[in-house]
């Protein structure tokens, strides 16, 4: 399970999070959703700590990180825990498709190289890349590059997988081969948090949505909650927005 | 004045004696100077208290004046500076018991630092953020992230640049023959002295120094090939 208790982030004087609370559960799929520049990727880094919250506390499992006292091993340690999709892939260029999901394995968990080899052989034919193994990020497509990265993110065995807006640097014909990878690891199980515009994918794929609109947690429920009977005028007014075609009675 | 082919090719075979030390001069000072270079980019990126203004004062100072000016504020001030310190701890070294090419490494050493903290810094600034925030996100600290994604894509990146300094501190390093340090380009001298062939015998020394410099610059092709693979996306 994992616990964010009352996350907060300023950049400068400009409060971009807000005392943020949020529980998932293991196996959980939650959907972030929101306005542009309400704080969903911030929320994600800060997770990850590619972001340091100013407040707040982050729990996984029995494990927890006061980010007011934050030491380098507990940064290094909730790394591990959590691993991050990135939406400019940010795969790492001098690396082919197989080092590029060995590379945790050998230097972060000091796997033996063989086994470690096995082991992302494994995960990229799971999604599909088994045939590109030895290929550099600049030979593959946009789709390609983001499954990579997904392959990187599960080696690590992480408890969480954190994904932002995976698939919108994607060209539309690419879409679908990356969500057809993260349905189905949601399949099996593994807790993710992704922050998405894609709203079919959101509601099939979800247990979990959260609305976010100015650096807080506006509402949150399961997708029939959220999107069939929101609560809050603004949920309502931007999912009006994003899917013109339903119609919420206000 | 008639010139002398003949005495180009004695010449060059009389200068070939010297290249070694001159390839000592370039090397060490390279070297050392990718170390103190590397270094100071890092403070200056990091910028690392106290240290930050230290290193920004060195690259402008250093940058700001010229390499011969530098190897004689060396070659005056550290005998005195050795010497004091000497007779302060008593130790037995005496300044006069370093040989001159000492002075050439040192003065070298420290003009190609600055020079080469720019080249360094350019180079891990051209590496994309996220490529650290990928390497931190798997799980890798900030020496790993650095070591094994960050530094072999800023080497790719600065190579060109890196190169140049090579071959700037190569020609450079012929000033050394001020401090009594007998390279190619002095050796010329010596070796014209006696027959007054100058011309040949800088001719002599244009060719070895056209021919060194070539090969620096086949080499780094060579590297740039192999270490670029993954930027032009292919095996060319
Ligand atoms: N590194 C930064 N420095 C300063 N301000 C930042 C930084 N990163 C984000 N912000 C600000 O924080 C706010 C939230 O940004 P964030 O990227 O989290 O929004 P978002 O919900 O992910 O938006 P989008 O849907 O456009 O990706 C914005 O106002 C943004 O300008
Ligand atoms: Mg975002």
């Amino acid at each position: 399970m994992i616990k964010l208790s009352n996350i907060s982030k300023a950049f400068g004087r400009n409060q971009v999070l807000n005392n943020i609370n949020l529980t998932v559960t293991k196996g959980e799929v939650v959907v972030i959703l929101g306005p542009s520049g309400s704080g969903k990727t911030t929320l994600l880094r800060c997770v990850n700590y590619l972001e340091k919250p100013g407040d707040g506390e982050i729990a996984i499992g029995d494990f927890s990180v006061n980010c007011k006292h934050a030491r380098k091993k507990d940064i290094h340690q909730l790394r591990q825990k959590t691993a991050m999709v990135f939406q400019q892939y940010n795969l790492f260029r001098h690396k082919t498709a197989l080092e590029n999901v060995m590379e945790g394995l050998l230097v972060v968990k000091k796997i033996p190289k063989e086994d470690a080899k096995q082991r992302s052989i494994a995960l990229l034919e799971k999604v599909g890349l088994g045939n590109k193994l030895d290929a550099y990020p600049s030979q593959l497509s946009g789709g390609q590059q983001q499954r990579v990265g997904i392959a990187r993110a599960l080696a690590l065995e992480p408890e969480v997988i954190l994904f932002d807006e995976p698939t919108s640097a994607l060209d539309p014909e690419l879409v679908g081969e990356v969500l057809a990878v993260i349905r189905k690891i949601a399949k099996e199980g593994i807790t993710m948090i992704v922050v998405t515009h894609e709203m079919g994918f959101a509601r099939d794929v979800a247990n979990h949505v959260v609305f976010m609109d100015g650096g807080v947690i506006v509402e949150e429920g399961t997708p029939g909650e959220v999107f069939n009977h929101p609560r809050e005028e603004r949920t309502k007014q931007f999912l009006k927005r994003i899917t013109p075609e339903l119609n919420y009675s206000i | 004045m008639k010139l002398d082919p003949s005495f180009i090719w004695t010449a060059f075979v009389q200068l070939l004696g010297a290249v070694p030390t001159t390839l000592y001069i370039t090397v060490v000072s390279v070297l050392v100077g990718f170390i103190i270079g590397t270094a100071v980019a890092l403070i200056r990126i990091y910028k690392v208290p106290v240290l930050y203004p230290i290193a920004v004062a060195y690259v402008t100072f250093i940058r700001g004046t010229p390499m011969l000016t530098h190897l004689l504020l060396i070659y005056f001030g550290l005998p005195v500076l050795i010497d004091g310190l000497s007779a302060y701890f008593g130790w037995s070294f005496r300044s006069v018991n370093m040989p001159m090419i000492g002075f050439a490494y040192i003065s070298f050493s420290i003009t190609a630092g600055a020079y080469m903290s720019e080249v360094v810094r350019s180079g891990l600034l051209a590496v994309d953020r996220g490529q650290i925030e990928a390497a931190h996100s798997v799980g890798m600290t900030t020496p790993q992230a650095l070591r094994r994604i960050v530094f072999p894509q800023a080497l790719a990146a600065s190579l060109p640049n890196l190169s140049n300094s090579v071959i700037g501190m190569l020609h450079g390093s012929t000033l050394a023959f001020t401090v009594s340090v007998v390279d190619i380009n002095a050796k010329a001298e010596i070796v014209a002295s006696t027959n007054w062939k100058f011309f040949e015998a800088y001719v002599a020394a244009a060719l070895i120094f056209w021919g060194l410099t070539v090969l620096i610059e086949r080499l780094t092709a060579v590297i740039e090939k192999r270490i670029n693979l993954y930027n032009r996306g292919g095996v060319v």
